[in-house]
């Protein structure tokens, strides 16, 4: 294989190519818009694209973590509900203090999560929707069941202002912690065995990785990101929200498919998360210039997870082929041996 | 050598030891259940008890068609809530041609979209959470445009019918029950029952006897579509009108439910009357927690550790390893 093919092939692979589609596709949109809206694009847009992103880029970060490695975090949403109502509660005086509380506590009980996930050997997936549930519950007993108001103004005008046209604190924080989780992935070797947790659990314990440890600390980081992701979200909105409702979990999981990650976990690179973040955030600000009604983004977001989770079904290709077969062994073929049950090719 | 043994053993062992630790937790639970019922004013009175069978009966009738999507393997919906919504808004919707043609309607429309659902992940082995996250978005959406976003009013009078109350039970305690007969039968006694616990226990094994995954798939998804629209049709009716406001926290609610009942939620373990007991203890406790003057925030905090807890619980009693 020459060079030039050898480079073409690591370019076609599903984790670098989708998300480069996909991103190039929402950003050509993105582009188009005042072509059809008659909306002049501004810095503000790019701006608010980054404010929804410093929320959901953080909870697709989290997921998408826990998906590489083979696990699927639900309590992201309560631990974005949790963060938001213990920053608000702490960060009366200071708001620095409210947002390492929330990402501490998250942090913390993402870690206890993850222990009991690592030590018995459970599924994530069924845990994660009982904490799910215990965070919301937790965070309504936090907040006295009610919505809480943020009166720290200060902080809530720090965070949302306006840096260097494109950006505010809010977002190059979840773009900096972005960026820390892609150097400790990129530089160590956490990045590689997360990949061969989700690929092979058996066979990375076997080659040493300790996957005990491992699954503790990726728990704790996915508790902390979106902890953190709610308590800037509570200061930007200068309220807390008890119940964010499965929205954010939708627009993390499309975030996730998109950026290349399969579903089976083992495979996805962190850019490929991030440039699938951005598309989900850009296709938002899309809707949100466009005016589309809700009901009309719902339809968008529910067919483009449908149609990549078909993509991404593992059997798909195997039953088109069987598909493919059977119609030319029925043309070529006589009828007794055509009978794909008889033929063991199938198991 | 004796790192091999452990290798082999250690988990074992200790399994055992926590499945004794669980059951004499789950004993100790039950006692402090009782001692608390006992000594909670007003806990143990006919009007109570009824209160917390008609709280569980809607939750319940749909957790018992998610126990077909559960134990064939393809884990929980997380399109239930919007699925229920459908249904009530058929259901009001279609009242104008009688009650029973009505409810027709909306099973069916409950059952076909399910469905739909179900042969993808069958035929496929599409991912089951993240496939119905999808349908759920979609479903919501095409429902909220259909309706225009207003509260879908009933077109006939036989709504009311779903909330008389026979004996002075309400008519959804009855449902719920000779649903849960029902599908317990067809679980345990019918070869599609067992086609389903079998798919989900070993889905290789399954497909390498020739089963047909998809169409049995298809089929316990629309058994679960059909409970989630005949749950939703009642809720409808409970609040003689439909909107989005109805999902609330429903899905998760259901999917508890199914969970508290001890069905193991990667499949192949599992029953109907399992998660008839599951609705039930959560609204029992839900119900007591309420008597003892505790707000919904402690009740929803209750309600997840204990689903937590009896997840562990189900699967180190399944002597399965995730990893």
């Amino acid at each position: 294989m020459s060079a030039a093919r050898r480079r073409a092939a690591r370019w076609l692979r599903p984790e670098v190519l989708t998300p480069v589609v996909s991103f190039t596709v929402v950003l050509a949109a993105f582009l188009l818009t005042p072509a059809y809206h008659g909306h002049e694009l501004s810095d503000f847009d790019v701006y608010n694209t980054l404010q929804g992103f410093a929320s959901l880029g953080l909870i697709a970060l989290a997921l998408g973590l826990t998906i590489i490695a083979g696990e699927f975090d639900v309590s992201v949403l309560g631990m974005q509900a949790l963060g938001g109502v213990l920053a608000v509660k702490a960060g009366a005086s200071s708001g620095l203090l409210g947002v390492v509380v929330a990402t501490a506590a998250c942090a913390f009980l993402g870690a206890v999560q993850g222990g009991v996930i690592a030590r018995l050997r459970v599924q994530s997936m069924p845990v994660t929707i009982g904490s799910y549930i215990a965070l919301l519950g937790l965070t309504n007993v936090v907040a006295g069941n009610e919505t809480l108001t943020f009166t720290n103004t200060d902080a809530s005008i720090w965070i949302n202002q306006t840096v260097a046209d494109f950006f505010s604190p809010r977002s190059l924080i979840a773009l900096g912690a972005f960026a820390l989780v892609m150097l400790v992935c990129g530089v160590t070797r956490i990045g590689p065995e997360l990949r061969a947790l989700g690929g092979d659990r058996r066979a990375a314990r076997a080659a040493g990785v300790a996957v005990d440890r491992r699954l503790v600390a990726l728990f704790a980081v996915s508790g902390a990101l979106p902890g953190l992701a709610g308590a800037m979200l509570a200061y930007s909105n200068a309220s807390a929200q008890l119940n964010p409702g499965l929205g954010p979990l939708v627009l993390a999981a499309a975030a996730a498919v998109l950026g290349g990650l399969s579903l089976r976990g083992g495979r996805g690179l962190l850019w490929g998360l991030l440039l699938g973040a951005l598309a989900v955030s850009l296709l938002e600000q899309v809707f949100a210039i466009t005016a589309l009604p809700t009901s009309s983004a719902q339809i968008v977001f529910g067919s483009l997870l449908l149609v990549v989770v078909v993509v991404d079904a593992p059997d798909l290709r195997s039953s088109l082929a069987r598909l493919g077969a059977r119609r030319t062994s029925m043309r070529q073929v006589p009828p007794e041996r055509s009978n794909p049950r008889r033929n063991g090719a199938e198991i | 050598m004796r790192v091999a043994i452990e290798q082999r053993f250690g988990p074992l062992a200790e399994w055992r030891s926590l499945r004794g630790l669980l059951t004499g937790a789950a004993a100790l639970a039950l006692v402090v259940l009782v001692v608390f019922g006992l000594t909670t004013e007003r806990f143990l009175t006919v009007e109570n008890i009824k209160a917390i069978l008609s709280s569980a009966s809607i939750v319940g009738i749909m957790a018992l068609g998610l126990t077909f999507i559960t134990l064939i393997g393809s884990l929980v919906s997380l399109a239930i809530a919007p699925t229920a919504v459908m249904g009530a808004m058929v259901f009001l919707v279609e009242l104008h041609f009688g009650l029973v043609p009505a409810l027709a309607i909306s099973i069916a429309a409950g059952a076909l979209v399910t469905a739909a659902q179900g042969l993808i992940v069958g035929a496929w082995g599409a991912n089951p959470v993240i496939l119905t996250i999808g349908a759920g978005f979609l479903v919501s959406g095409v429902t909220a445009k259909a309706s225009g976003g207003v509260i879908v009013q009933p077109t006939g009078g036989g709504w009311s019918t779903l909330n008389s109350t026979p004996l002075g039970v309400p008519l959804g305690v009855y449902v719920m029950v000779a649903l849960a007969l029902v599908y317990q039968y067809v679980l345990k006694r019918t070869v599609l029952g067992r086609r389903v616990t079998l798919i989900g226990e070993n889905r290789q094994a399954a497909r390498a006897a020739g089963m047909r995954i998809a169409l049995i798939t298809a089929i316990a998804f629309a058994l679960a579509g059909a409970s989630f629209a005949l749950g939703g049709a009642f809720l409808g009716a409970f609040n003689k009108g439909a909107s989005a406001q109805l999902e609330g926290t429903l899905t998760f609610d259901v999917i508890a439910a199914v969970l508290v009942g001890g069905t193991l939620v990667s499949g192949g373990r599992g029953s109907a009357l399992r998660t008839l007991a599951g609705a039930i203890v959560i609204a029992t406790i839900s119900d007591l927690l309420l008597l003892r003057g505790l707000d919904t925030g402690a009740q929803i905090l209750f309600k997840g550790v204990l689903v937590v807890l009896v997840v562990i619980a189900t699967f180190v009693t399944s002597g399965r390893d995730a990893a």
